[in-house]
């Protein structure tokens, strides 16, 4: 038995170890094949499943949008995008990037939608030099998390908390504010730089309720903030949290009798909009984003084109990644192997994207964007829809000064 | 005071939901000692229904027998295949199957009805609201109390009181003995299984005005349900009832006094209630043969 048994071993071990030879070598040999050409490989790192599914399938669209737009190349390289799940995972999203990285090397990374991700593919990229075009909102990603090879063309936490707070002590109301916020990370920012910049200005405060992430029932907060009879309420939900949320502050017979405030994630377009009827009618938010921004305009077409709704953060983050990605090839005529350079060229000049014109802060990459102030309205088809009633311009995430 | 009656009413309305999903859970653990994790499927397949049934225009009340029927019937095959070739097998073997069936059903769902967040819009008469002491309760939370309580009532007789009930009971304590009074246990087994997924199906219809439907909730049900199925105790009727009201109230209550860590005081809570009374709030009689 034992006799008959070596040999066979033997065999696949060989097997085996041919089989690896010629799979290491693959990789090294492709750049020899096409010399001259070489497709630029975008790899996307973003929730496929998950609780962030739906808007990992808006993004991964919104990129998809850009390249069936561009013919599928940039700059004159034909273009390869890969996709990969992180299950809003940040170990998925490590293991993946390091995949896109070692097994599938390619050019550039882009997307994450949980902070979380985003923060510990932060490292992940810097060491391995890979230009990255991270999404994400935590404030750290523009300050402590800051890498040079980073690209950041999305919007910070703190830019939209910090002008929602603006926008409010202004226009809505100078005390008794109530905040509610969904306990994780980002609710913790948003409430946080709301509060910071609403009291600096002056106002007063009411209570502060926070709550899991995941809420089944609103019930008891809501009979609560019923109790407290707030002069306005910010808060923030995303997800099915903000679609219970609103539902119920209806249901609760809320809407309509105090004012919601709120940073844009929590009236998304296209995730959180059509699942809530009119229960968000009236509500304001400050966003980089909305379908009625004169930016977004040829994005929108395109995007419903294509069968979708109207687009709302993640289709439009998607989007405008593939932009600024098509940008900076432009600018160095589609030779990234200085990244140096690139990165330069694209602080040199604003990009022309779906969020507006952005010039890049240059101290850690982060986009420079106009910040709406949204209301949420009945369009003409009875559709809700986030309209711009005011923009501040220009709004800077204070990065290093923080 | 129109505060306080406000939150127990919150806190009912929530039991009622726990109940009926954790009633579907508990009959089949308790009654055919079979674990099943699908049981957030069908709940889920239920909120779906609902969604389009109150989109359609049909009338409205109509999508709880709807979704009770086409559950039951989702049951029904399934219990042939592969449910009841599981049933004697160890609870090891039926978590692995039920699990990975609930895994293989999230996916088909999310292909079939789409991964965003959908919220059924509530029929008119649901939609109102009553005021008590100024303070405002939604009229669909009533209906869901009420209808909650009343399902759970009707269980109670079918299963406590019938003789179909009884027979169930001995074709679990003793399917032999069962069989010789010349019943077809296999038969009675079937029927409580789809009974069980119909009752996912109709709690999960009930509660897509709370909870919405989409991907993942499957699994933020099935959690709820088993820990109120472990908390009441295997094998009671009572016990679940009691349990639903005990976890409502502990993390509705929980919301009101300590909003921030909701979670972790009343599971905390349960966590201890369980260190007292290892084998639930009502433990069940032993039934040795």
């Amino acid at each position: 038995m034992r006799d008959d048994a070596q040999p066979r071993l033997a065999a696949t071990r060989r097997r085996l170890l041919v089989g690896a030879g010629v799979s290491t070598l693959l990789p090294l040999a492709r750049p020899v094949l096409s010399q001259g050409a070489r497709p630029l490989r975008i790899g996307m790192v973003t929730s496929l499943s998950g609780p962030f599914t739906a808007l990992g399938e808006s993004m991964r669209a919104g990129m998809q949008l850009l390249l069936s737009q561009s013919g599928n190349s940039m700059a004159g390289r034909s273009v390869e995008f890969l996709v990969e799940d992180d299950a809003a995972r940040p170990e998925d999203g490590v293991r993946k990037a390091r995949k896109l990285i070692g097994q599938d090397r390619v050019d550039v990374i882009c997307g994450v939608i949980s902070s979380g991700v985003a923060l510990a593919l932060r490292d992940v990229v810097t060491e391995a030099k890979v230009p990255t075009f991270l999404l994400g909102s935590a404030n750290d990603l523009a300050r402590k998390a800051a890498s040079p090879y980073i690209v950041r063309p999305t919007k910070t936490n703190w830019m939209l908390g910090h002008t929602a707070a603006r926008w409010a002590y202004d226009k809505v109301s100078k005390a008794r504010v109530l905040t509610v916020g969904s306990d994780y990370a980002a609710g913790r920012e948003y409430v946080g730089d709301f509060v910071q910049t609403f009291q600096q200005l002056g106002g007063r405060l009411g209570r502060q309720l926070w709550t899991p992430l995941g809420s089944a029932d609103f019930g008891p907060l809501l009979t609560t903030i019923a109790s407290e009879r707030p002069d306005m309420v910010f808060g923030f939900f995303a997800g099915s949290d903000a679609v219970r949320f609103l539902r119920q502050w209806k249901e609760y017979r809320l809407a309509g009798r105090i004012p919601l405030v709120g940073p844009g994630a929590f009236f998304d377009q296209e995730d959180v909009l059509p699942a809530v009827g009119d229960a968000a009618l009236g509500a304001v938010n400050a966003f980089n984003q909305s379908p009625t921004a004169p930016a977004s305009a040829n994005f929108n077409r395109a995007y419903m084109a294509a069968g979708k709704p109207l687009p709302g953060e993640f289709s439009t983050n998607g989007y405008v990644c593939g932009q600024t990605i098509k940008a900076v090839l432009e600018r160095v005529e589609g030779d990234l192997s200085d990244w140096e350079k690139a990165r330069a060229a694209l602080f040199a000049e604003p990009v022309d994207t779906a969020f507006g014109r952005i010039p890049f802060d240059p101290r850690n990459g982060q986009a420079i964007l106009d910040i709406h102030v949204n209301e949420v309205r009945r369009s003409a088809d009875g559709k809700m829809i986030n309209t711009v009633v005011h923009t501040y311009e220009s709004v800077r995430d204070p990065g290093p000064d923080a | 005071m129109g505060y306080a009656i406000v939150q127990v009413l919150n806190a009912l309305s929530f039991s009622a939901l726990l109940l009926l999903t954790a009633l579907g859970l508990s009959v089949v653990l308790s009654l055919m000692n079979f674990i099943n994790l699908a049981h957030g499927s069908f709940y889920l397949l239920g909120s779906y229904i609902a969604v389009f049934w109150f989109a359609s225009g049909a009338p409205w009340w109509l999508a709880f027998p709807v979704a009770f029927l086409a559950t039951a019937l989702a049951g029904a095959l399934l219990e042939r295949f592969p449910f009841r070739g599981f049933y004697a097998r160890t609870h090891l073997m039926q978590v692995l199957l039920t699990y990975g069936l609930s895994v293989v059903f999230a996916d088909l769902m999310r292909w079939g009805f789409g991964a965003q967040i959908l919220s059924p819009e509530l029929p008119e008469p649901l939609q109102g609201v009553v005021f008590l002491l100024d303070m405002p309760f939604p009229v669909y939370r009533l209906f869901l109390i009420g209808v909650g309580f009343f399902l759970a009532g009707i269980l109670w007789v079918l299963l406590d009181r019938t003789l179909w009930g009884a027979v169930v009971r001995a074709s679990v304590a003793d399917r032999g003995m069962v069989e010789t009074l010349g019943i077809d246990t296999r038969r009675v087994l079937s029927a409580v299984l789809v009974l069980s997924a119909g009752l996912g199906g109709v709690s999960g219809a009930l509660g897509a005005g709370m909870l919405a439907a989409y991907p993942g909730l499957d699994e933020e049900v099935l959690i709820l349900a088993l820990v109120t199925v472990v908390v009441g105790g295997l094998g009671t009727f009572r016990g679940t009832v009691l349990s639903a009201l005990v976890v409502g109230f502990a993390l509705t209550f929980s919301k009101v006094w300590f909003p921030e860590f909701a979670n972790v005081v009343a599971f905390s809570a349960m966590a201890v209630l369980l260190l007292l009374r290892p084998a639930g709030l009502v433990a069940p009689r032993l039934r040795q043969v």
